[in-house]
């Protein structure tokens, strides 16, 4: 399996209210998370590869993963692009 | 710069503090900051003391613990000696001393403090001194200094720094007009026709100023807190400064301020032909939020 896993060598966090404030630290931009892109935040905890993350979302939204799948793709795409993600 | 008529703070306050701080003497000032050489027009910044040479010639030096020292030359304006002391100087002697600088005027009404905050130009003087219309008094102009030293509603210190609009924002505030500002700089002094606030008082919210197609209060992302607490503006520029943390404790800190500063917007139409029509809303937005 390879795990998708956040990488806290590059970015801080932090909870204001329902969202979640993810800091780049080269950049120092903000980031806030809210509903599903917060939930997937969450479940990228190193136990999880694309395919469960999908899976566990569909799930919780009664979605099928064929619906789902893109989305997360994308958030991944962009999460590994801020290096605040890795894949082992 | 103690405020005239202002009862005497507690030593200890962060009023008191500020008090002793901003005590002035007249001397020589240095032109060296620790290991840097002042430049005329800039500043030398650390976590104990503020140095500063105008290119007009003036000097000021503040140390934590020892008050402001200036060197005036004899052509001096006075008027730009009081820019320079209640402007950048006592932001930074705010900041040295823990306190928190934010670019914004204020009112009190029913005992609470309402910030509005946003860009140059925004509208911040000209709204805060339009609502001593609705009886709200002047809390500050330009820079409200918050004590964030406790654990639960953060304090405001009463303003500093005399109100100043630009002949528009005169008119449209209806405040009494009293003399320019400086001779470089257009602004006039003016005094809300419901006067000022002398003592601290607790933060009931900051609000954002926008320009929008019409007046409504609209409620801050969570996630958008943290962000609004950073600008361009000296104030928050020194504040971090001074403070001279690591990202990463910069940002714990912006978290925590955020976590504590009830935030909202003001979007708003910014012809003058639609002030009172703002200047309305806001007004009642503020009565029902401190009468809750």
């Amino acid at each position: 399996m390879t795990a998708l896993i956040r990488d806290p060598a590059n970015f801080v966090e932090t909870q204001v209210e329902d969202e979640i404030v993810v800091m780049a630290l080269g950049t120092g931009n903000f980031f806030a998370l809210s509903g599903t892109a917060r939930e997937t935040w969450e479940l990228i905890d190193g136990t999880r590869d694309r395919d469960a993350l999908v899976a566990d979302l569909a799930t919780r939204y009664s979605l099928s993963p064929e619906i789902i799948g893109p989305d997360v793709d994308a958030f991944i795409s962009e999460l590994r692009v801020l290096g605040f993600l890795r894949i082992d | 710069m103690q405020i005239a008529g202002a009862p005497e703070p507690s030593p200890c306050s962060a009023a008191g503090i500020m008090a002793s701080e901003t005590r002035l003497r007249r001397g020589v000032v240095p032109s060296r900051l620790d290991d840097q050489t002042l430049q005329p027009g800039r500043y030398l910044l650390s976590s104990e003391a503020f140095l500063l040479r105008s290119k007009s010639g003036i000097g000021l030096m503040y140390r934590k613990g020892e008050g402001i020292t200036i060197e005036q030359p004899e052509c001096a304006d006075e008027r730009e000696v009081a820019l320079w002391l209640n402007g950048m100087l006592y932001s930074a002697i705010a900041a040295i001393n823990g306190l928190l600088p934010f670019h914004a005027s204020a009112v009190a009404h029913n005992g609470h403090v309402y910030g509005f905050s946003g860009a140059s130009g925004a509208g911040k003087s000209t709204l805060a001194a339009a609502l001593s219309r609705y009886g709200m008094q002047l809390f500050c102009d330009d820079t409200l200094v918050l004590d964030l030293s406790g654990d639960g509603t953060i304090t405001c210190l009463p303003g500093h720094k005399r109100l100043k609009l630009w002949p528009e924002g005169l008119r449209l505030a209806g405040a009494r007009e009293r003399e320019q500002v400086a001779a470089h700089y257009p602004k006039i002094f003016a005094d809300p026709v419901a006067g000022t606030v002398a003592k601290p008082l607790p933060l009931a919210a900051m609000i954002f100023l926008e320009v929008g197609p019409a007046p409504q209060i609209l409620s801050v992302p969570a996630g958008e807190r943290i962000a609004r607490l950073q600008d361009e503006h000296y104030t928050c520029k020194i504040f971090e400064q001074v403070g001279n943390l690591t990202r990463v404790q910069r940002f714990k800190q912006l978290a925590q301020i955020a976590a504590r500063m009830p935030m909202h917007r003001f979007s708003r139409p910014f012809a003058a032909e639609q002030f009172e029509e703002s200047l309305a809303v806001i007004a009642k937005y503020i009565c029902s939020e401190s009468s809750s």
